[in-house]
């Protein structure tokens, strides 16, 4: 079946592997900005990542027939440097107007203290300044269930902000309901191990419905399984779940949230 | 919540038949990490997890329903409503 992969970051992942989600059905992807597995040292650092992200990854994904598609941003775990945050903010509008840019992201919380919450308050107003959707990443484990209501806080508390416009990833049991039900879109991760499992994902889509629901791999630095999302439609098939249900997770949810920004061109995919 | 009418309704007893290996495993792999940990010598901070893995287990054990949920909240750090106001963000 094919799919779209909103939240992957293939700059951590072999070409190889864009082979193997083509041959898997990836026909199009979103690679959210997020640290580079250290704290970078400089804004031209910055610089040079969002040219790897709007330039180089775009190429190696269209050698496998498959659309990259990005979002930028400074990460949460780096926010904790607020003048380099402050100085990558200032940069971003440089590349807003790259062909496959979708808006500001990931940006969130890690560690839910205060510089993050500066950070992604800047970065908030950034995207509304600039009429960007926004791409939302949740602390893990521990610090998940309060810095997922911080960051729904921060997001009402501005009134330019369109919830439609907002994706709030890494939703689990605790968190889903609170961001469906005020609006925002939700994206389940899928990890193998610690974490979201496609079979609690599934679970979920049980639970909550198919709206404003979508499913990623994240492919990060930690263990994680770039080709999580056939996981995912496989164990929907065996739940007997029906062909129209899974596609509308993996395929025409996405494309309904990338569409509300204006680089985003429907892939076409088998039916 | 109320169910999205496209989804399909496994039976209790599918859902076991098809669920029970997968749960047997899951079982043996806690009963064994317990085993583990009996065996070692333990510090404060193993203590108070192992703590939070009891009480996530009475979850498991208890006639209400959530259980996910509730495991979920039972390891989560606390939500302050005033946490902004504490930050100083306006
Ligand atoms: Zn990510």
């Amino acid at each position: 079946m094919d799919y779209i992969d909103p939240h992957i970051h293939m700059v951590s992942r072999t070409t190889d592997d864009y082979e193997t989600l083509a041959r898997m059905g990836c026909v199009a992807m979103s690679e959210p900005a997020f640290w580079a597995g250290f704290d970078r040292g400089s804004v031209e650092s910055f610089r040079d990542y969002f040219r790897q992200l709007t330039e180089f990854e775009p190429k190696r994904a269209a050698q496998f027939g498959i659309k990259h598609y990005t979002w930028l941003c400074i990460n949460a775990k780096e926010a904790e440097n607020v003048s380099l945050s402050r100085e990558v903010i200032a940069m971003i509008p440089e590349f807003l107007d790259a062909s496959n840019v979708l808006g500001i992201g990931e940006i969130g919380l890690n560690k839910n203290t205060k510089n993050e919450s500066t950070i992604f308050l800047e970065h908030v107003d950034l995207a509304a300044r600039y009429n960007q959707q926004i791409l939302i990443h949740t602390p893990h484990l521990e610090d998940k269930y309060q810095g997922t209501k911080m960051i729904l806080d921060m997001l009402v508390s501005d009134a330019r902000i369109e919830r439609s416009r907002v994706l709030v990833d890494h939703v689990e049991e605790h968190t889903i309901q609170e961001v469906l039900d005020r609006g925002f879109w939700a994206g389940m991760t899928l990890y193998p191990i610690t974490k979201c499992t496609p079979a609690r994902a599934a679970d979920m889509i049980e639970r909550f419905g198919t709206e404003r629901l979508m499913a990623n791999s994240a492919g990060d630095w930690g263990p994680s399984k770039p080709t999580a999302i056939p996981d995912l439609i496989m164990e929907l098939k065996r739940r007997g779940h029906s062909r129209d249900l899974i596609r509308k997770i993996v395929y025409e949810n996405p494309c309904e949230f990338f569409s509300q920004s204006k680089n985003f061109k429907a892939p076409i995919a088998a039916p | 919540m109320s169910q999205d009418p496209k989804l399909p309704a496994r039976s209790a007893e599918k859902v076991l038949s098809e669920e029970f290996f997968i749960a047997r495993s899951k079982i043996l792999d806690l009963a064994a990490t317990l085993d583990r940990l009996e065996r070692a010598d333990g510090s404060l901070e193993a203590l108070h997890q192992l703590k939070l893995l009891e009480q996530g287990m009475e979850i498991l054990l208890d006639d209400q329903s959530d259980k996910a949920k509730r495991v979920q909240l039972l390891m989560s750090r606390p939500y302050d409503p005033d946490w902004r106001k504490n930050y100083g963000l306006h």
